[in-house]
């Protein structure tokens, strides 16, 4: 993929994508200047790691998803520590007041999906991931197994086990993602 | 589209175009360690995910068959860059020839050199190497003055298959004597959150900054007191 060096290829690749990934991290962040942030810090990922993806290996927003979760991770361990690390771009700063009512909207669509999260929290981390990418970002298994980057077997097993382990929890949260996946 | 999507989009298209083919990667702020290593390892092979894209070890021009080049710039910096990972030793000579004492030894998939190599240099100012992979290849270049008459260049890359970039780089600058490389098995991350990321290149630093598990970047690098191979004394 030549995303990171023709700006043409990129510009069609980022249209196919930009709105699935602010969906994706508004899912994740409540505050709408960190989802700017987010969403520029994703796009920057990609293109860092745009040698890594190979077509056919796994759907392009699989392989898209799978840095997107890297980066939304490494933002909710870093904000624990220390403030936020300067990004080569900083997202918030594209937004006008128009943007972040409109950003404000998608978080307010998304907030089922973050209880849903919530109630994930509690998952040993492969099942959860697997599970959130299922039924919170609506890929298919084999799509979350490439994100993840393990196989597709492997993906079915821990899904199975994270929807058994939720069954256990009695929280409506828990039922609708039961639902959902 | 809104209108910051539309102007994410142009600062993403800049970006590109501020870009050079290596992409380097600089991090750490100067002075924050005594001892400074830096390990790269291209983490992606290291977790058993197939990384990058389809490579095959093409010959550009610039290169005209030889198995690396070793140039050095205007402002005192060498670049070399590797196209085939065979005869380390003319690569040695090479560096010597621009200034760079190094030790460069390729191993088989899956192995590395066991550390701790030497002591580990402590580095004035900013220590910066940039590093990127091109083709299949690599690529990294270092800025004059960072390895000193005293110091060496210890470079150790795990060949992957002929179609695959090379499963794991250790590059690090030690002072004095350099052991020589004894094979080990190359430490596999533990299955958990880091393992297999899919971006193909983690991005790592162990450095304090809380930064040890970063987003997916083009290289994977490590960077503490003792990277890899154990503590620096």
């Amino acid at each position: 993929m030549r995303l990171n060096e023709d700006p043409a290829a990129f510009e069609a690749f980022y249209r196919r994508h930009v709105d699935a990934v602010m969906r994706f991290v508004v899912r994740r962040v409540s505050d709408p200047h960190l989802a700017a942030d987010l969403t520029a810090d994703i796009f920057l990922a990609a293109l860092d790691s745009a040698h890594t993806y190979r077509p056919g290996r796994g759907t392009e927003i699989a392989w898209l998803y799978g840095v997107a979760r890297n980066v939304v991770a490494a933002e909710h361990r870093r904000t624990t520590r220390e403030t936020r690390l300067t990004s080569r771009i900083a997202g918030r700063r594209l937004m006008d007041d128009d943007d972040l009512v409109r950003m404000e909207e998608r978080i307010d669509a998304e907030r089922q999906m973050r209880r849903a999260l919530e109630a994930m929290r509690d998952l040993p981390e492969g099942e959860r991931a697997v599970l959130e990418l299922v039924a919170i970002d609506q890929l298919t298994v084999t799509e979350a197994a490439a994100a993840l980057g393990i196989r597709s077997v492997t993906a079915r097993v821990r899904l199975h086990r994270a929807r058994r382990a939720l069954e256990n929890v009695a929280s409506p949260q828990a039922v609708y993602v039961e639902e959902r996946a | 589209m809104t209108n910051f999507e539309e102007r994410l989009l142009t600062a993403l298209k800049e970006e590109i175009g501020t870009r050079t083919a290596e992409r380097p990667a600089v991090a750490g702020a100067p002075g924050r360690l005594g001892s400074r290593r830096r390990v790269w390892g291209l983490a992606a092979a290291v977790a058993g995910v197939a990384a990058a894209a389809t490579v095959a070890f093409t010959v550009s021009g610039g290169l005209a068959g030889a198995a690396y080049a070793v140039t050095k710039g205007a402002d005192g910096s060498v670049e070399v860059e590797i196209k085939e990972f065979r005869d380390p030793e003319a690569l040695e000579a090479d560096l010597k020839a621009a200034g760079v004492n190094a030790v460069v030894d390729y191993l088989p998939a899956g192995k590395t050199c066991k550390g701790p190599r030497g002591n580990g240099a402590a580095t004035r100012g900013e220590f910066r190497v940039s590093m990127g992979n091109r083709d299949g290849g690599m690529f990294f270049r270092i800025e004059k003055g960072q390895v000193a008459k005293d110091q060496t260049l210890v470079l150790a890359v795990s060949v992957g298959d002929a179609d695959s970039p090379p499963a794991g780089t250790t590059l690090e600058i030690v002072e004095g004597a350099v052991a020589p490389c004894e094979p080990v098995d190359m430490p596999i991350p533990p299955d958990g959150k880091t393992d297999r990321e899919p971006g193909g290149f983690v991005e790592k630093y162990k450095d304090g900054t809380g930064r040890d598990e970063g987003p997916s970047h083009s290289e994977n690098f490590r960077e503490d007191d003792g990277g890899v191979n154990g503590p620096a004394s």
